[in-house]
Protein backbone atom coordinates (compact mmCIF):
# COMPACT_ATOMS: atom_id res chain seq x y z
CA UNK A 1 0.00 0.00 0.00
CA UNK A 2 1.45 3.38 -0.96
CA UNK A 3 2.33 5.75 1.80
CA UNK A 4 -0.24 8.33 0.71
CA UNK A 5 -3.13 5.88 0.91
CA UNK A 6 -1.84 4.42 4.15
CA UNK A 7 -1.63 7.87 5.67
CA UNK A 8 -5.32 8.56 5.11
CA UNK A 9 -6.63 5.09 5.99
CA UNK A 10 -7.22 3.85 9.49
CA UNK A 11 -4.33 2.44 11.48
CA UNK A 12 -4.69 -1.33 11.51
CA UNK A 13 -2.37 -4.27 12.01
CA UNK A 14 -2.18 -4.92 8.28
CA UNK A 15 -1.14 -1.46 7.11
CA UNK A 16 1.88 -0.81 9.30
CA UNK A 17 5.22 -0.48 7.51
CA UNK A 18 8.71 0.24 8.82
CA UNK A 19 10.34 3.60 8.07
CA UNK A 20 11.83 3.73 4.57
CA UNK A 21 15.44 2.44 4.46
CA UNK A 22 15.39 1.54 8.13
CA UNK A 23 15.57 -2.21 7.51
CA UNK A 24 18.08 -3.92 5.26
CA UNK A 25 17.44 -7.38 3.76
CA UNK A 26 19.68 -10.16 5.02
CA UNK A 27 22.53 -11.43 2.79
CA UNK A 28 21.74 -15.11 2.15
CA UNK A 29 24.53 -17.08 0.52
CA UNK A 30 24.21 -20.20 -1.60
CA UNK A 31 20.53 -19.92 -2.53
CA UNK A 32 20.61 -20.08 -6.29
CA UNK A 33 21.80 -18.03 -9.24
CA UNK A 34 19.09 -15.35 -9.13
CA UNK A 35 20.21 -14.06 -5.76
CA UNK A 36 23.67 -13.18 -7.11
CA UNK A 37 25.30 -15.09 -4.23
CA UNK A 38 24.72 -18.68 -5.29
CA UNK A 39 27.23 -21.40 -6.14
CA UNK A 40 30.58 -20.41 -4.60
CA UNK A 41 28.69 -17.90 -2.36
CA UNK A 42 30.97 -14.94 -3.01
CA UNK A 43 34.24 -16.85 -2.28
CA UNK A 44 35.60 -17.31 -5.79
CA UNK A 45 37.25 -20.59 -6.82
CA UNK A 46 39.58 -22.72 -4.64
CA UNK A 47 42.33 -21.18 -2.58
CA UNK A 48 42.78 -20.82 1.15
CA UNK A 49 40.08 -18.16 1.55
CA UNK A 50 37.39 -20.36 0.01
CA UNK A 51 37.76 -23.08 2.65
CA UNK A 52 35.39 -23.67 5.53
CA UNK A 53 36.46 -22.75 9.02
CA UNK A 54 38.81 -19.81 9.44
CA UNK A 55 40.48 -19.94 6.03
CA UNK A 56 43.18 -17.48 7.16
CA UNK A 57 46.72 -18.01 8.40
CA UNK A 58 47.58 -16.87 11.92
CA UNK A 59 48.00 -13.16 12.60
CA UNK A 60 51.41 -11.78 11.68
CA UNK A 61 52.20 -14.61 9.26
CA UNK A 62 53.81 -13.30 6.08
CA UNK A 63 53.62 -16.35 3.84
CA UNK A 64 56.83 -17.83 5.19
CA UNK A 65 58.95 -14.70 4.97
CA UNK A 66 60.41 -13.87 8.37
CA UNK A 67 57.72 -11.69 9.89
CA UNK A 68 58.58 -8.21 11.13
CA UNK A 69 57.94 -9.38 14.71
CA UNK A 70 60.75 -11.92 14.37
CA UNK A 71 63.23 -9.88 12.32
CA UNK A 72 64.59 -7.83 15.19
CA UNK A 73 66.06 -9.08 18.46
CA UNK A 74 64.38 -8.67 21.82
CA UNK A 75 65.81 -5.96 24.00
CA UNK A 76 65.72 -5.08 27.62
CA UNK A 77 63.07 -5.59 30.24
CA UNK A 78 60.06 -3.73 31.63
CA UNK A 79 60.41 -2.60 35.21
CA UNK A 80 57.21 -3.42 37.14
CA UNK A 81 58.10 -0.86 39.79
CA UNK A 82 58.53 1.96 37.30
CA UNK A 83 56.49 5.08 38.00
CA UNK A 84 55.11 7.42 35.38
CA UNK A 85 54.47 10.85 36.78
CA UNK A 86 52.11 13.33 35.18
CA UNK A 87 54.32 16.31 34.45
CA UNK A 88 52.99 19.82 35.00
CA UNK A 89 55.02 22.91 34.31
CA UNK A 90 54.95 26.22 36.18
CA UNK A 91 53.75 28.28 33.22
CA UNK A 92 50.71 26.01 32.84
CA UNK A 93 49.83 26.37 36.50
CA UNK A 94 50.18 30.15 36.30
CA UNK A 95 47.93 30.20 33.21
CA UNK A 96 45.30 28.19 35.07
CA UNK A 97 45.47 30.55 38.04
CA UNK A 98 45.08 33.54 35.70
CA UNK A 99 41.98 31.96 34.19
CA UNK A 100 40.57 31.35 37.64
CA UNK A 101 40.55 27.58 37.29
CA UNK A 102 43.04 27.03 40.12
CA UNK A 103 43.52 28.71 43.44
CA UNK A 104 45.60 27.87 46.47
CA UNK A 105 46.51 28.85 49.99
CA UNK A 106 49.02 27.42 52.46
CA UNK A 107 46.21 25.49 54.22
CA UNK A 108 44.69 24.26 50.95
CA UNK A 109 47.61 23.61 48.64
CA UNK A 110 47.22 22.48 45.05
CA UNK A 111 47.06 18.68 44.99
CA UNK A 112 46.47 16.08 42.32
CA UNK A 113 42.72 16.54 42.85
CA UNK A 114 42.64 20.23 41.97
CA UNK A 115 44.91 19.76 38.98
CA UNK A 116 42.83 16.86 37.65
CA UNK A 117 39.41 18.42 38.16
CA UNK A 118 40.43 21.76 36.70
CA UNK A 119 41.74 20.07 33.57
CA UNK A 120 45.37 21.08 34.08
CA UNK A 121 46.19 17.35 34.14
CA UNK A 122 44.25 14.87 32.02
CA UNK A 123 45.30 11.77 34.01
CA UNK A 124 47.12 11.55 37.31
CA UNK A 125 49.07 8.35 36.33
CA UNK A 126 51.25 7.43 39.34
CA UNK A 127 51.38 10.95 40.71
CA UNK A 128 52.19 14.54 39.80
CA UNK A 129 55.68 15.87 39.15
CA UNK A 130 56.15 19.61 39.18
CA UNK A 131 58.59 20.72 36.47
CA UNK A 132 60.22 24.09 36.07
CA UNK A 133 59.52 25.11 32.45
CA UNK A 134 58.37 28.73 32.32
CA UNK A 135 59.39 29.58 35.87
CA UNK A 136 59.61 33.25 34.86
CA UNK A 137 55.87 33.23 34.15
CA UNK A 138 55.07 32.80 37.84
CA UNK A 139 53.72 35.95 39.44
CA UNK A 140 52.37 35.05 42.88
CA UNK A 141 53.28 32.49 45.55
CA UNK A 142 51.98 28.96 44.93
CA UNK A 143 51.45 26.24 47.52
CA UNK A 144 51.53 22.78 46.03
CA UNK A 145 52.02 19.20 47.23
CA UNK A 146 53.05 17.04 44.27
CA UNK A 147 54.54 13.54 44.40
CA UNK A 148 57.83 14.88 43.05
CA UNK A 149 59.29 18.20 41.99
CA UNK A 150 62.34 19.22 40.00
CA UNK A 151 64.97 21.38 41.65
CA UNK A 152 64.43 24.31 39.30
CA UNK A 153 60.69 24.23 39.98
CA UNK A 154 61.31 24.27 43.74
CA UNK A 155 63.70 27.21 43.31
CA UNK A 156 61.26 29.21 41.18
CA UNK A 157 58.32 28.68 43.52
CA UNK A 158 60.21 29.46 46.70
CA UNK A 159 61.73 32.59 45.18
CA UNK A 160 58.24 34.12 45.14
CA UNK A 161 57.46 32.93 48.66
CA UNK A 162 55.46 29.85 47.73
CA UNK A 163 55.91 26.37 49.11
CA UNK A 164 56.51 22.94 47.60
CA UNK A 165 56.24 19.81 49.75
CA UNK A 166 56.57 16.44 48.04
CA UNK A 167 54.19 13.86 49.52
CA UNK A 168 54.26 10.12 49.01
CA UNK A 169 51.12 8.76 47.31
CA UNK A 170 50.64 5.07 46.69
CA UNK A 171 47.94 4.17 44.13
CA UNK A 172 45.21 3.91 46.79
CA UNK A 173 46.22 7.18 48.43
CA UNK A 174 46.27 8.92 45.06
CA UNK A 175 42.79 7.66 44.29
CA UNK A 176 41.51 8.84 47.66
CA UNK A 177 43.13 12.23 47.06
CA UNK A 178 41.45 12.67 43.69
CA UNK A 179 38.07 11.33 44.84
CA UNK A 180 38.13 13.31 48.06
CA UNK A 181 37.97 10.39 50.52
CA UNK A 182 39.39 11.32 53.89
CA UNK A 183 38.44 8.23 55.89
CA UNK A 184 41.44 6.08 55.04
CA UNK A 185 44.89 6.70 56.48
CA UNK A 186 47.28 7.42 53.64
CA UNK A 187 50.15 4.93 53.69
CA UNK A 188 53.74 5.79 54.47
CA UNK A 189 56.53 4.88 52.02
CA UNK A 190 57.80 1.34 52.48
CA UNK A 191 60.63 1.03 49.98
CA UNK A 192 64.09 2.08 51.03
CA UNK A 193 64.56 4.44 48.11
CA UNK A 194 61.23 6.11 48.73
CA UNK A 195 61.99 6.51 52.42
CA UNK A 196 65.35 8.09 51.69
CA UNK A 197 63.80 10.38 49.11
CA UNK A 198 60.88 11.64 51.19
CA UNK A 199 62.92 12.18 54.34
CA UNK A 200 65.33 14.57 52.66
CA UNK A 201 64.78 18.32 52.65
CA UNK A 202 66.76 18.59 49.39
CA UNK A 203 63.74 17.06 47.65
CA UNK A 204 61.31 18.93 49.96
CA UNK A 205 60.12 15.52 51.17
CA UNK A 206 57.19 15.79 53.61
CA UNK A 207 58.86 13.53 56.16
CA UNK A 208 61.99 15.62 56.50
CA UNK A 209 62.24 17.48 59.83
CA UNK A 210 62.43 20.90 58.15
CA UNK A 211 59.28 20.21 56.13
CA UNK A 212 57.42 19.05 59.24
CA UNK A 213 58.27 22.31 60.94
CA UNK A 214 57.26 24.44 57.93
CA UNK A 215 54.08 22.69 56.71
CA UNK A 216 50.86 24.34 57.97
CA UNK A 217 48.94 21.04 58.25
CA UNK A 218 50.97 18.19 59.76
CA UNK A 219 49.67 14.85 61.00
CA UNK A 220 51.13 13.47 64.26
CA UNK A 221 51.68 10.26 62.42
CA UNK A 222 54.15 11.93 60.08
CA UNK A 223 56.21 13.24 62.95
CA UNK A 224 56.48 9.77 64.40
CA UNK A 225 57.28 8.28 61.00
CA UNK A 226 59.98 10.85 60.36
CA UNK A 227 61.57 10.14 63.73
CA UNK A 228 61.60 6.40 63.08
CA UNK A 229 62.83 6.65 59.50
CA UNK A 230 65.75 8.85 60.51
CA UNK A 231 66.86 6.72 63.45
CA UNK A 232 69.41 4.90 61.29
CA UNK A 233 71.60 8.03 61.22
CA UNK A 234 72.38 7.67 64.93
CA UNK A 235 72.72 3.91 64.91
CA UNK A 236 76.31 3.87 63.63
CA UNK A 237 75.62 1.88 60.50
CA UNK A 238 78.67 2.04 58.26
CA UNK A 239 78.14 3.67 54.90
CA UNK A 240 79.22 1.26 52.20
CA UNK A 241 81.45 3.01 49.69
CA UNK B 1 -3.72 15.87 34.63
CA UNK B 2 -7.12 15.57 33.04
CA UNK B 3 -10.30 16.95 34.35
CA UNK B 4 -13.86 16.01 33.69
CA UNK B 5 -16.71 18.46 33.86
CA UNK B 6 -20.34 18.73 32.92
CA UNK B 7 -21.43 21.13 30.24
CA UNK B 8 -24.97 22.33 29.65
CA UNK B 9 -25.11 21.97 25.90
CA UNK B 10 -28.63 23.42 25.52
CA UNK B 11 -29.86 20.47 23.57
CA UNK B 12 -33.66 20.27 23.17
CA UNK B 13 -34.74 17.15 25.05
CA UNK B 14 -35.96 14.59 22.52
CA UNK B 15 -37.93 11.51 23.45
CA UNK B 16 -36.18 9.23 21.00
CA UNK B 17 -32.68 9.54 19.71
CA UNK B 18 -31.62 7.66 16.65
CA UNK B 19 -28.79 5.23 16.96
CA UNK B 20 -26.55 7.10 14.57
CA UNK B 21 -26.83 10.40 16.40
CA UNK B 22 -26.26 8.58 19.67
CA UNK B 23 -23.14 7.05 18.13
CA UNK B 24 -21.74 10.28 16.82
CA UNK B 25 -22.65 12.13 19.96
CA UNK B 26 -21.02 9.62 22.23
CA UNK B 27 -17.81 9.20 20.36
CA UNK B 28 -17.10 12.29 18.29
CA UNK B 29 -14.53 14.57 19.85
CA UNK B 30 -16.32 17.70 20.94
CA UNK B 31 -16.38 20.50 18.38
CA UNK B 32 -14.48 23.71 18.75
CA UNK B 33 -17.72 25.47 19.69
CA UNK B 34 -17.43 23.97 23.17
CA UNK B 35 -15.68 26.64 25.15
CA UNK B 36 -13.23 25.41 27.75
CA UNK B 37 -14.32 26.69 31.13
CA UNK B 38 -11.85 27.89 33.68
CA UNK B 39 -10.02 24.67 34.34
CA UNK B 40 -6.70 25.04 36.02
CA UNK B 41 -4.36 22.78 34.20
CA UNK B 42 -0.64 22.70 34.90
CA UNK B 43 0.99 23.31 31.55
CA UNK B 44 3.94 21.29 30.46
CA UNK B 45 6.27 24.30 30.50
CA UNK B 46 6.74 26.36 33.63
CA UNK B 47 6.80 30.14 33.17
CA UNK B 48 10.28 31.56 32.61
CA UNK B 49 10.22 33.84 35.64
CA UNK B 50 9.76 30.82 37.90
CA UNK B 51 12.95 29.21 36.70
CA UNK B 52 15.97 30.04 38.78
CA UNK B 53 18.67 29.47 36.23
CA UNK B 54 22.10 30.82 36.90
CA UNK B 55 24.16 29.34 34.08
CA UNK B 56 24.03 30.37 30.46
CA UNK B 57 21.81 27.39 29.68
CA UNK B 58 18.63 29.19 30.84
CA UNK B 59 17.35 31.01 27.77
CA UNK B 60 13.96 32.21 26.65
CA UNK B 61 12.03 29.22 25.30
CA UNK B 62 9.33 29.80 22.73
CA UNK B 63 6.86 27.17 23.85
CA UNK B 64 4.00 26.14 21.61
CA UNK B 65 0.48 26.77 22.80
CA UNK B 66 -0.84 23.50 24.18
CA UNK B 67 -4.43 22.86 23.21
CA UNK B 68 -6.01 20.09 25.23
CA UNK B 69 -8.23 17.53 23.53
CA UNK B 70 -11.87 17.17 24.57
CA UNK B 71 -13.89 14.00 24.25
CA UNK B 72 -17.53 13.41 25.07
CA UNK B 73 -17.98 10.69 27.62
CA UNK B 74 -20.13 7.65 27.16
CA UNK B 75 -21.79 5.42 29.70
CA UNK B 76 -22.14 1.64 29.91
CA UNK B 77 -25.23 1.91 32.03
CA UNK B 78 -27.93 3.72 30.03
CA UNK B 79 -29.00 7.07 31.43
CA UNK B 80 -32.59 7.50 32.55
CA UNK B 81 -34.88 8.94 29.94
CA UNK B 82 -36.10 11.84 32.04
CA UNK B 83 -32.67 13.00 33.17
CA UNK B 84 -31.58 16.44 31.94
CA UNK B 85 -29.51 16.23 28.77
CA UNK B 86 -26.09 17.08 30.15
CA UNK B 87 -23.14 15.59 28.38
CA UNK B 88 -19.98 15.05 30.29
CA UNK B 89 -16.74 15.93 28.54
CA UNK B 90 -13.30 14.75 29.51
CA UNK B 91 -10.19 16.83 28.91
CA UNK B 92 -7.31 14.71 27.63
CA UNK B 93 -3.58 15.40 27.62
CA UNK B 94 -2.69 16.15 23.99
CA UNK B 95 0.81 14.73 24.43
CA UNK B 96 -0.78 11.33 25.05
CA UNK B 97 -3.99 11.48 23.05
CA UNK B 98 -3.16 13.94 20.27
CA UNK B 99 0.32 12.71 19.42
CA UNK B 100 1.49 12.87 15.77
CA UNK B 101 0.88 9.52 14.11
CA UNK B 102 4.05 7.50 13.62
CA UNK B 103 3.25 4.27 11.82
CA UNK B 104 6.89 3.18 11.77
CA UNK B 105 7.01 3.32 15.57
CA UNK B 106 3.81 1.26 15.71
CA UNK B 107 5.41 -1.22 13.32
CA UNK B 108 8.43 -1.59 15.59
CA UNK B 109 6.28 -2.10 18.69
CA UNK B 110 3.97 -4.62 17.02
CA UNK B 111 6.85 -6.63 15.55
CA UNK B 112 8.61 -6.66 18.92
CA UNK B 113 5.42 -7.88 20.62
CA UNK B 114 4.90 -10.65 18.07
CA UNK B 115 8.57 -11.69 18.37
CA UNK B 116 8.09 -12.05 22.10
CA UNK B 117 5.18 -14.43 21.51
CA UNK B 118 7.24 -16.88 19.46
CA UNK B 119 7.70 -20.19 21.12
CA UNK B 120 11.03 -20.82 19.39
CA UNK B 121 10.82 -24.57 19.94
CA UNK B 122 11.79 -25.80 16.47
CA UNK B 123 14.52 -28.40 16.90
CA UNK B 124 16.51 -30.75 14.67
CA UNK B 125 19.20 -33.32 15.30
CA UNK B 126 22.69 -32.73 14.00
CA UNK B 127 24.88 -35.51 12.68
CA UNK B 128 26.28 -35.89 16.21
CA UNK B 129 22.84 -36.32 17.77
CA UNK B 130 21.33 -38.78 15.30
CA UNK B 131 21.56 -42.28 16.71
CA UNK B 132 24.12 -44.42 14.92
CA UNK B 133 27.63 -45.79 15.07
CA UNK B 134 30.76 -44.16 13.71
CA UNK B 135 31.62 -47.08 11.43
CA UNK B 136 32.73 -46.17 7.93
CA UNK B 137 29.88 -47.51 5.82
CA UNK B 138 31.89 -48.30 2.69
CA UNK B 139 35.60 -48.51 1.79
CA UNK B 140 37.42 -45.33 0.84
CA UNK B 141 38.55 -46.67 -2.51
CA UNK B 142 37.43 -49.32 -4.94
CA UNK B 143 33.66 -49.07 -4.97
CA UNK B 144 33.48 -46.46 -7.73
CA UNK B 145 31.04 -44.41 -5.66
CA UNK B 146 31.53 -41.32 -3.51
CA UNK B 147 33.54 -41.64 -0.32
CA UNK B 148 31.46 -41.76 2.86
CA UNK B 149 32.15 -41.85 6.56
CA UNK B 150 29.43 -42.58 9.10
CA UNK B 151 25.79 -43.03 8.26
CA UNK B 152 24.57 -39.87 10.00
CA UNK B 153 26.15 -37.41 7.57
CA UNK B 154 23.72 -34.71 6.35
CA UNK B 155 24.37 -35.87 2.78
CA UNK B 156 22.61 -39.16 3.43
CA UNK B 157 19.01 -40.13 3.85
CA UNK B 158 18.35 -40.63 7.55
CA UNK B 159 21.30 -38.47 8.47
CA UNK B 160 21.38 -35.37 10.61
CA UNK B 161 20.40 -31.88 9.50
CA UNK B 162 23.23 -29.43 8.80
CA UNK B 163 22.58 -25.97 10.38
CA UNK B 164 19.02 -26.86 11.23
CA UNK B 165 16.85 -24.89 13.62
CA UNK B 166 17.55 -25.15 17.32
CA UNK B 167 15.35 -23.88 20.14
CA UNK B 168 16.12 -20.23 20.56
CA UNK B 169 14.74 -17.02 21.95
CA UNK B 170 13.24 -14.77 19.31
CA UNK B 171 12.40 -11.90 21.61
CA UNK B 172 13.95 -8.56 20.74
CA UNK B 173 14.55 -5.47 22.81
CA UNK B 174 13.15 -2.07 22.08
CA UNK B 175 13.94 1.11 24.01
CA UNK B 176 11.38 1.71 26.73
CA UNK B 177 10.65 5.19 25.41
CA UNK B 178 9.90 3.85 21.91
CA UNK B 179 7.27 1.54 23.38
CA UNK B 180 5.83 4.45 25.35
CA UNK B 181 5.67 6.55 22.19
CA UNK B 182 4.02 3.61 20.42
CA UNK B 183 1.30 3.54 23.06
CA UNK B 184 0.77 7.28 22.71
CA UNK B 185 0.57 7.00 18.92
CA UNK B 186 -1.87 4.09 19.16
CA UNK B 187 -4.16 5.92 21.57
CA UNK B 188 -4.01 9.05 19.43
CA UNK B 189 -4.80 7.03 16.29
CA UNK B 190 -7.81 5.49 18.00
CA UNK B 191 -9.02 8.91 19.07
CA UNK B 192 -8.57 10.31 15.57
CA UNK B 193 -10.56 7.47 14.02
CA UNK B 194 -13.38 7.92 16.57
CA UNK B 195 -12.42 4.59 18.06
CA UNK B 196 -11.75 5.80 21.60
CA UNK B 197 -14.41 6.22 24.26
CA UNK B 198 -14.22 7.20 27.91
CA UNK B 199 -16.76 6.12 30.52
CA UNK B 200 -16.98 7.08 34.14
CA UNK B 201 -16.83 3.51 35.34
CA UNK B 202 -16.73 0.04 33.85
CA UNK B 203 -18.94 -1.55 36.51
CA UNK B 204 -21.78 -3.61 35.07
CA UNK B 205 -24.44 -4.54 37.60
CA UNK B 206 -26.18 -7.38 35.73
CA UNK B 207 -25.38 -11.09 35.44
CA UNK B 208 -26.72 -11.99 32.01
CA UNK B 209 -24.43 -11.80 29.01
CA UNK B 210 -27.50 -11.28 26.82
CA UNK B 211 -28.38 -8.00 28.52
CA UNK B 212 -24.85 -6.72 28.02
CA UNK B 213 -24.87 -7.78 24.39
CA UNK B 214 -28.12 -5.86 23.90
CA UNK B 215 -26.63 -2.76 25.47
CA UNK B 216 -23.62 -3.01 23.14
CA UNK B 217 -26.04 -3.27 20.18
CA UNK B 218 -27.72 -0.10 21.39
CA UNK B 219 -24.41 1.72 21.66
CA UNK B 220 -23.21 0.29 18.36
CA UNK B 221 -19.97 -0.98 19.87
CA UNK B 222 -19.03 -3.99 17.83
CA UNK B 223 -15.42 -5.10 18.35
CA UNK B 224 -14.44 -3.41 21.60
CA UNK B 225 -11.73 -3.70 24.17
CA UNK B 226 -12.61 -2.37 27.63
CA UNK B 227 -9.60 -1.02 29.47
CA UNK B 228 -9.78 -0.35 33.20
CA UNK B 229 -7.32 1.63 35.25
CA UNK B 230 -7.64 -0.67 38.25
CA UNK B 231 -5.36 -3.66 38.79
CA UNK B 232 -8.14 -6.06 37.87
CA UNK B 233 -11.12 -5.83 35.60
CA UNK B 234 -14.36 -5.43 37.62
CA UNK B 235 -16.05 -8.78 38.23
CA UNK B 236 -19.32 -7.83 36.59
CA UNK B 237 -17.70 -6.78 33.34
CA UNK B 238 -15.40 -9.77 33.31
CA UNK B 239 -18.28 -12.15 33.81
CA UNK B 240 -20.34 -10.61 31.08
CA UNK B 241 -17.63 -10.18 28.43
CA UNK B 242 -15.91 -13.52 28.89
CA UNK B 243 -18.22 -15.40 26.57
CA UNK B 244 -18.57 -12.71 23.89
CA UNK B 245 -15.98 -13.26 21.21
CA UNK B 246 -16.00 -9.75 19.82
CA UNK B 247 -15.52 -8.09 23.21
CA UNK B 248 -12.67 -8.28 25.71
CA UNK B 249 -11.61 -6.52 28.85
CA UNK B 250 -8.13 -5.78 30.19
CA UNK B 251 -6.43 -3.65 32.75
CA UNK B 252 -4.38 -0.67 31.58
CA UNK B 253 -1.06 -2.08 32.75
CA UNK B 254 -1.63 -5.23 30.68
CA UNK B 255 -2.47 -3.26 27.56
CA UNK B 256 0.15 -3.60 24.84
CA UNK B 257 0.63 -1.46 21.74
CA UNK B 258 -0.44 -4.50 19.71
CA UNK B 259 -3.79 -4.61 21.51
CA UNK B 260 -4.32 -0.89 21.07
CA UNK B 261 -3.76 -1.21 17.30
CA UNK B 262 -5.63 -4.48 16.90
CA UNK B 263 -8.89 -3.47 18.54
CA UNK B 264 -10.83 -0.95 16.44
CA UNK B 265 -12.55 0.46 19.51
CA UNK B 266 -11.13 1.05 23.00
CA UNK B 267 -13.31 2.08 25.90
CA UNK B 268 -11.32 3.47 28.81
CA UNK B 269 -12.61 4.33 32.23
CA UNK B 270 -11.44 7.43 34.07
CA UNK B 271 -8.79 5.65 36.17
CA UNK B 272 -7.40 4.23 32.92
CA UNK B 273 -7.15 7.70 31.37
CA UNK B 274 -5.41 8.87 34.50
CA UNK B 275 -3.05 5.87 34.39
CA UNK B 276 -2.05 6.51 30.79
CA UNK B 277 -1.57 10.22 31.34
CA UNK B 278 0.61 9.46 34.34
CA UNK B 279 2.80 6.79 32.79
CA UNK B 280 3.09 8.28 29.31
CA UNK B 281 3.47 11.93 30.25
CA UNK B 282 6.43 13.96 29.06
CA UNK B 283 9.07 13.47 31.77
CA UNK B 284 10.18 16.53 33.65
CA UNK B 285 13.83 15.91 32.82
CA UNK B 286 13.40 15.77 29.04
CA UNK B 287 14.84 18.57 26.94
CA UNK B 288 11.45 19.61 25.57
Amino acid sequence: MSLARAATSRVRLFNLTPAANSQHAQKRLGRGQGSGRGGTSGRGHNGQKSRSGNGKPKAGFEGGQTPIIKLFPKRGFVNPNAKVYAAVNLDRIQHWIDQGRLSCSPENPITAKELFLSGCIHDVHDGIKLLGDGGSALKAPIHITPSRASKSAIRAVEKLGGSVFCKYYNPLALRDCVKGNTERTQAAPTKRNDILWYTSWKNRGYLSPEALSKMPVVEDRWKELSKQFLMYKEQGIEQQK
Amino acid sequence: MFSCFRLALRRPPTATRSLSTALTDSLAPAAASVPPTAVSRPSATTPIHDLKGTSSSSSVVASPIIQPVYLSMSSLIPAEEDATELDEVVELDPFVFDHPIRRDVLHLCVVQYLDSLRQGSANTKTRGQVRGSGRKIRPQKGTGKARLGDGQSPMLRGGGRAFGPKPRDFSTKLPRKVIQMGMRVALSARLQEHGLGVVRSLEWPGFKTKDFAERLEELGWKRTLFVTGHDQVPDGLRRVTSNLYKVESKSAQDLSVYDAVKWPRLILDLPAVEWFERTLAKSASSAN
